[in-house]
This record gives structure tokens, C-alpha cells and sequence, in this order.
């Protein structure tokens, strides 16, 4: 791999990462030097461009957390829901408030209830008791599906934006700057051709189209690559920062030192939201 | 194929027990003087400690002015692009005096054991 590939991948890597872009600037300028100084393919002296990025932003702590100064009004409170199906309780009395500038990760074994939790928060499923309050538009992206078969990504975004009051145009703008977030050129295939990652890709960007004031994501990240991964979790960070309430129903723990509110639904079905 | 794969192994347990002292290893070179990532990598090299690939060594020098033991500054290299300085700070001195007779201990008590049975 030739020096500037390998340093412009390296670039992409450490946003990816969260390295912030001053230091990734020193970081590659000092690659840059020690490939030039010792003569070296850079695939041997520093590996391929996203581990060395690992290993960077490891060594700096990964990337800072914003300071949570105030957070904002309740978008999401969900008070003791309860669902069963048939003769199995799913859910008993399972709270859960989410205010703008928040995220909130749903974790719990498969079967503990998340997927159906959120279904209930997005008002897709009834719940047997309790109820659920949302304050602004919401935006929710499922597991799987979701999207139809024969469309174009472009007609998606005209579709789910006219449902938000978004203009043609200015959707399609939007859902292409979206899927650029998550390193993705939507193209003129049906969804139906799409691989199952980037059919995700599309939920998300959907779920996010006309900028809802309340995020609801089911496991979207499945079939992402690592760096798409990431990415998903920058975009998350942005929308906290842009004051959104997030809710991410997920069963990988590595991010859970980074979110507001842990919503455990492993222990038998009541939540405790810590 | 045998010495092959002996040599391996001897690098594999070399590169190991680096992996645990190298930031004292580039903290010692840098009480000589300041110095940058190459140039510290070529002495290591020189030292007997094999070579030290820029991907290990880098993260290092980054943990180790996270911590504030080293601080950094660019200077213009003759005719190429500035480079990355590293310099000790005091609280990098006080780490590497500290750890200094630490290491001599454990390497010590580790010669001891494994030098006792080729002595008999």
C-alpha cells in the first residue's frame, strides 16, 4: 500500500475512532515522518490504518466525554409497563424516563423484552398496563425490515420525509448526508438488493430523517462492519449533543460507560434504570 | 525448520517481555536527551532490544505524555517536514528513578531462579 493511501486511510480511521482532529493531524504527521525516515511499508511498521487508529485511541482514552451541563425537558417516560404474551410476562413494571440530551441503552438478555419494550415506547405494540408519554416526533428504526422491497433508497427518504413534512428535495439532501455519516453512497438499487448492513444503514438514516425530537433504535448496527459501528455511535453522540433523547435497545456492553441511563431488563422482566 | 521456528519463538518472548518495560526503556533514552519517534526506535535497536515497530511505539509515547511523564514539541527538520520532540518531565524522572531499582529487584530474582540450574 502505497504512503498516501495508507496515511489518508489512517485519517479516516482516527475520525472513525473519535480521535479528535488535532491530534489525528500530529499523529499522521508523525507516521508520516517515520514511514519517510526508516524507509518502511506501512502495513509493516504500523499495521493496517484501523488498528494502529485503535491503538491510538486507546492509548489517549478515546475520545472526551461532553460535559453533561443541564440536560433538558422529559422527551420519553415510560411508568410501569407490563406486557404478556399468552401466559408469559415479558415485562412487569418496567419504568424509564429519557429527557433531550439524554441516551438511554435497553440491555438484557434475548427474550427479556427490549425489542418489545420499544415497541411499546414507539407505540407500535399495546402494553397490558402501565403508559408511555412522548413529547415531539419520533424517529424509530427496527431490528430488521422496515424497508420496502422495490423502492430506491432516494424514494424512501421522499416517502418517510413527507410523512415529517419534509420537502422532496430537501430529503433527499438529507438522507444522502445522513448515509455519508455512515460511510454509505446510496445508489439507484431497490432496497431488496441491498445487503442486510447497509439495509440497516437505511433504517438509520430514515429513523433520523427530519431531525426527530426522540430516537428509538432497535440493534440497528447489525451486519455493520466496525467502522460503520462506530460511526453509529458517533451519530448517536451527535444527536445527544443536538439535544435529542435516544433510546438504543443493544446487547454489546462496551459503550455503556458512555451512555446516560441503563435500562437492564435481565433481572426477571422489571427493569431497573440506573 | 527447527531453528526457524526456535527463532520465532525467541522473538515472540523477547517482543513479551518489552511489551512490559518499554515505556520505561523510552523513558530512560529520553533522560539522555530529547529525542523523536525514529530516532528513539533505532536506539532501542541498537540497545539489543530488537527492532520496534512504529504501531507498538507511538501508542507508548502517546500513553506516556497523557500521563504528563514526557511533554512534546515540533521542530523544524533539516529539510523535511517538522518533527515530534519528546522531552522527560520531572515527573518522568521521579517514574523512571522509582522503577529503576524496581526492575532491578524483580530481574534479579527472576536471573536467580532461572540462572540456578545451569549453575549446578
Amino acid at each position: 500500500m502505497r504512503h498516501e493511501i495508507w496515511l489518508a486511510a489512517l485519517t479516516d480511521e482516527l475520525r472513525r475512532h473519535g480521535v479528535g482532529p488535532d491530534l489525528a493531524a500530529h499523529v499522521v504527521a508523525e507516521a508520516a515522518g517515520h514511514l519517510r525516515d526508516s524507509g518502511e511499508p506501512p502495513l509493516r511498521a504500523f499495521g493496517p490504518p484501523s488498528a494502529y487508529a485503535a491503538a491510538v485511541a486507546d492509548s489517549v482514552g478515546g475520545p472526551a466525554l461532553s460535559t453533561r451541563s443541564s440536560v433538558g425537558p422529559v422527551r420519553l417516560r415510560a411508568v410501569d409497563i407490563s406486557k404478556r404474551y399468552g401466559r408469559r410476562t415479558v415485562l412487569s413494571g418496567v419504568s424509564l424516563t429519557v429527557h433531550a440530551g439524554q441516551v438511554a441503552a435497553v440491555v438484557g438478555a434475548n427474550g427479556s423484552g427490549k425489542s418489545t419494550f420499544l415497541r411499546i415506547c414507539a407505540g407500535l405494540v399495546g402494553a397490558d398496563g402501565g403508559h408511555v408519554e412522548l413529547h415531539g416526533t419520533v424517529g424509530y428504526c427496527p431490528q430488521a425490515g422496515g424497508t420496502a422491497d422495490f423502492l430506491l433508497a432516494e424514494e424512501h427518504f421522499a416517502l418517510i420525509g413527507a410523512g415529517r413534512g419534509v420537502p422532496r428535495s430537501a430529503a433527499a439532501r438529507e438522507g444522502a448526508r445522513r448515509a455519508a455519516a455512515l460511510d454509505w453512497v446510496p445508489g439507484d438499487a431497490q432496497a431488496r438488493h441491498l445487503s442486510g448492513g447497509t439495509r440497516q444503514k437505511l433504517n438509520l438514516v430514515l429513523a433520523g430523517l427530519g431531525d426527530p425530537e426522540v430516537l428509538l433504535l432497535d440493534e440497528p448496527y447489525q451486519g455493520f462492519d466496525r467502522g460503520t459501528y462506530l460511526d453509529f455511535w458517533h451519530e448517536v453522540w451527535r444527536w445527544r449533543d443536538a439535544g435529542r433523547a435516544v433510546v438504543v435497545v443493544t446487547h454489546l456492553l462496551n459503550q455503556l460507560d458512555r451512555v446516560d441511563i441503563v435500562l437492564d431488563l435481565s433481572a426477571g422482566g422489571a427493569g431497573v434504570a440506573a | 525448520m527447527a531453528v526457524l521456528a526456535c527463532s520465532t519463538v525467541d522473538q515472540d518472548r523477547r517482543a513479551q517481555w518489552l511489551r512490559g518495560v518499554l515505556d520505561l526503556c523510552v523513558l530512560g533514552l529520553l533522560a539522555r536527551g530529547d529525542s523523536y519517534g525514529y530516532e528513539l526506535a533505532q536506539s532501542l535497536q541498537s540497545a539489543g532490544l530488537g527492532t520496534i515497530q512504529g504501531g507498538t511505539l507511538y501508542p507508548v509515547l502517546l500513553r506516556l505524555q497523557r500521563s504528563g511523564l514526557v511533554t512534546v514539541y515540533w521542530r523544524e527538520g533539516g529539510g523535511g517536514p517538522a518533527r515530534k520532540y519528546y522531552t522527560i518531565s520531572a515527573a518522568g524522572l521521579a517514574v523512571l528513578g522509582e522503577a529503576a531499582g524496581q526492575w532491578a529487584a524483580f530481574a534479579g530474582g527472576v536471573g536467580a531462579i532461572i540462572q540456578e540450574r545451569t549453575a549446578r
